[in-house]
């Protein structure tokens, strides 16, 4: 066994290759792979910067909001500038007032710092702000002038810049920032966790690799269709919700619903159909412009958008194709019961009764019961019973039983008693 | 007439009959049974459910059940992922450190409490083998987190080993999961408005579920609000707004200026806030309320750089007494009892000089308020009363509303 000798003189070739071993550590540490994974806070941000409206990160600071701006930046080819806001004076947003040889003629120019210059002369960028919450106050309000007015001193950012801004949420703040509803409203909230799961696989070297959405340029026109309708239709229906001011302590600087914040969820909208985006992603976008309970009523009433139309069903029930999920399935047929019933004559009831078959023989019998129980009653005494009657012997006993359950429990409660 | 399916073979009929008679009888549910996707398995000893609302189902458990208690299971299970038991599953596992597959048993088993304390009756049988509350000497229509306190496994419970709800009711993955990426999983989203339509549906129709239900369905469609964090939020908001905490000020030169000749540039100033609390020590204030909201607003009010020296309690009944300083910390004599008028307290708070330059008023909002918007903040911590709180000699009489330039937090249990 050997032992180091305590005293050795000082070797300036050992010290430099003592320096390299570490940096062979270090790089063998740096050396992680990725693997594709679907992201949906990335994929919402994403589309939100692409729609270009500012948003707001909130998170705890440590999570990975700064990588994913660079995950972001990278997928967007965009240049990413970060400025963090809390180490700024708000002269740096405003600009510096340099006093000249005769400032009573000449006026004070307002000096634009350094990185806006370069990034106005680039014409196209990622600004990340952040740290906006743990920023004094003049210096927050100087950034919400450059966030909103896109303005640094007498320099405006061209079209091409992009801004993104973080802050901490309220209960971690160190001093309670927080939002105007004027302000509010012109942000985008997003809610920025991490996933614990990642976080350790990434720790043991592989990091995911989020695919972003790409915009579909064929379906461009039909994704502002379906945008309109959805906002529209919605809103039609429930005007109270066209302007909200939010009231109480707990809705307080987040996202709340007015005809702006409306057309900004229009806009998410079209941008997540457009890119092919799933529900959880649109959902976030939704409840992080309008709020969450009228974003929620907005996906829901998506999801009934989403129910084919009973006309269509009706017209050609051989090869209808219903909703998969049970109660969206239940939802469709009651829409075709509530369609004959509003226009009542033999051939919808017959195609109705072929629809409910359909639905029989390609799912779970037991949604299809109510349904049926609906439209036989709508039957007028000259039609005769359709033949597909027949093939719904399944969904007649199925009910029978249960009818048989119900009466075994009750007669048990009975003797239990 | 029915006829069985042959052993081994899934008896969908049955399965379905069941399904059927229980959204019959719990149409507040019936959503979210038919949401529910069946699964047929082999490795499930009965029925089990994932977060994805899968339903996984062992043709043999069906066989050898009746179809009422398949209804009692089919509802015990949509409860699972209503109540949102996995969630809470992981995280009181990280609160309290909770590990291994001993404590997530714990947890299916504290959840099938929680359901099976008020889901049955009413046309509902209660499945063989289900495990009640009394069956462990435990008190009913406690939640989950209670009920996982309150007991631990041992030999007593070894006839509930076999409990298996899967991961949908304690978090566990199980070998017969499907995962995230498998057929007919339902996203977060479709979870989130799937749990909200049944909530509605039972808040708008009071009186036709059991107490459990209405719990929460009221905590879905208003989820209990943190206090702490929006007491603190509100207090740390009022001090550090303009005229208090840290700013920027042209009244001095900055550091920064003597490298920067020709420049000007404000300097970093700091006033710490000045905060008064107001007590509301009337008789229907408890103790225990006012003790745990004055420490919070103790804390917050160092956590914003407020100088203990610098946060004062008035206690204020029908007569406000006078200004003490927090330094004096346990010594707080909060005196009074009977009716108050927190007019005073205001009165008596900004008699004090140097102003305050935020007041916390803690009360449950029994009293008058001043006419007129006080010259400094104002944050209210309300301790909710139930509406029917009324005056014997006047019945007419509704106590006021804070005021609008108050911020108001409510105060709830937790």
């Amino acid at each position: 066994m050997t032992t180091s000798t305590p005293f050795v003189a000082p070797d300036p070739l050992a010290h430099a290759s003592r320096l390299d071993v570490a940096a062979d550590l270090l790089a063998l540490l740096r050396d992680t792979h990725t693997e594709p994974r679907p992201d949906t806070q990335l994929e919402a941000l994403t589309l939100a910067v692409a729609a270009d409206l500012p948003v707001l990160l909130w998170g705890e600071p440590g999570i990975g909001k700064t990588a994913a701006l660079t995950q972001l930046a990278s997928a967007l080819d965009l240049p990413l500038t970060t400025v963090i806001a809390s180490v700024h004076e708000p002269s740096d947003f405003s600009g510096l007032p340099v006093v000249g040889d005769d400032p009573a003629e000449q006026g004070v120019p307002m000096a634009p710092p350094d990185w806006a210059v370069r990034l106005v002369r680039a014409g196209r960028g990622l600004l990340f702000l952040d740290e906006l919450s743990t920023a004094p106050p003049a210096v927050q309000a100087a950034l919400l002038r450059l966030v909103l007015e896109r303005r640094i001193g007498a320099l405006r950012l061209p079209p091409g810049v992009r801004i993104v801004a973080a802050a901490n949420p309220r209960s971690s703040a160190a001093d309670g920032w927080e939002l105007s509803p004027p302000l509010a409203n012109r942000f985008v909230h997003l809610q920025w966790t991490h996933d614990h799961d990642v976080v350790v696989r990434g720790l043991g070297g592989t990091w995911p690799r989020a695919t972003l959405p790409r915009l579909d340029a064929e379906r461009l026109p039909q994704a502002v269709d379906l945008a309109r309708r959805a906002v529209c239709g919605f809103l039609s229906a429930r005007p109270t919700l066209v302007h909200r001011l939010p009231s109480g302590e707990t809705r307080r600087g987040g996202a709340w619903p007015s005809p702006r914040s409306w057309e900004m969820a229009l806009r998410l909208i079209a941008f997540a159909t457009a890119a092919g985006s799933g529900r959880d992603v649109l959902s976030l976008l939704v409840r992080g412009t309008v709020g969450d309970g009228p974003g929620l009523e907005l996906m829901a009433s998506l999801d009934r958008m989403d129910l084919p139309d009973p006309e269509v069903l009706l017209a050609r029930p051989a090869d209808a194709v219903l909703p998969e999920r049970g109660d969206l399935r239940q939802a469709a047929l009651d829409g075709v019961v509530d369609a004959v019933r509003g226009r009542p004559d033999r051939d919808r009831w017959d195609a109705a009764w072929a629809l409910l078959v359909r639905a029989m023989e390609t799912g779970a019998p037991d949604v299809v019961v109510v349904p049926a129980t609906t439209l036989a009653s709508l039957r007028r005494a000259d039609w005769p019973v359709p033949a597909a009657v027949e093939r719904l012997t399944g969904v007649v006993s199925l009910s029978r039983r249960a009818d048989e359950a119900g009466r075994r429990a009750a007669l048990a409660a009975k003797a239990g008693r | 007439m029915t006829v069985d399916a042959p052993p081994g073979i899934l008896d969908r009929e049955k399965l379905f009959a069941a399904r059927l008679h229980a959204a019959r009888v719990r149409p507040y549910l019936a959503t979210a049974l038919f949401a529910l996707h069946p699964v047929e398995s082999r490795q499930v000893p009965t029925m089990a459910v994932d977060r994805y609302w899968r339903c996984y189902v062992s043709p043999a458990f069906v066989d050898r059940t009746p179809v009422e208690e398949l209804a009692g299971v089919w509802v015990h299970e949509v409860a699972h992922l209503l109540r949102d038991h996995h969630g809470r599953s992981d995280r009181v596992a990280r609160q309290r450190g909770l590990t291994g597959p001993g404590e997530r048993l714990r947890m299916n088993i504290a959840a099938d409490l929680e359901i099976n304390d008020d889901v049955y009756g009413e046309g509902l049988t209660r499945p063989r083998g289900a495990v009640r509350p009394q069956d462990l000497g435990l008190s009913e229509n406690q939640l989950m987190e209670e009920y996982l306190r309150e007991f631990r496994l041992g030999p007593g419970l070894r006839d509930l080993a076999w409990l298996e709800c899967g991961s949908g009711a304690d978090g566990r993955e199980r070998e017969w999961d499907l995962g995230p990426d498998g057929a007919h999983g339902l996203g977060e989203q479709d979870r989130d408005l799937v749990r909200l339509r049944v909530a509605r549906g039972i808040t708008g129709r009071p009186g036709s579920a059991p107490m459990g239900w209405q719990r929460w369905a009221d905590e879905v469609c208003h989820p209990p609000q943190p206090w702490r964090e929006l007491l603190g939020a509100a207090v740390r908001s009022a001090a550090s707004g303009g005229g208090a905490g840290d700013d920027y000020s042209y009244g001095r030169p900055a550091r920064r200026s003597t490298a920067l000749p020709g420049t000007v540039l404000p300097s970093l100033r700091r006033r710490p806030p000045r905060v008064c609390v107001v007590v509301d020590t009337s008789g229907s204030v408890s103790d225990a309320e006012l003790g745990s909201a004055l420490l919070e607003v103790a804390a917050i009010s160092r956590a914003v750089g407020g100088r203990r020296d610098l946060v004062t309690v008035v206690s204020c009944d029908a007569a406000a007494q006078t200004v003490h300083p927090l330094c004096r910390s346990a010594g707080i004599p909060l005196v009074g009892g009977g009716g108050t008028d927190l007019r005073t307290g205001f009165t008596q708070a900004l008699r004090a000089r140097p102003r305050p330059d935020v007041v916390v008023v803690l009360t449950d909002g029994q009293t008058p308020w001043p006419v007129s918007r006080p010259p400094c903040r104002t944050v209210v911590g309300l301790f909710p009363r139930p509406a029917s709180s009324w005056d014997e000699s006047d019945p007419d009489h509704q106590p006021d509303r804070p005021p609008e330039w108050a911020r108001v937090v409510t105060i709830g249990p937790a």
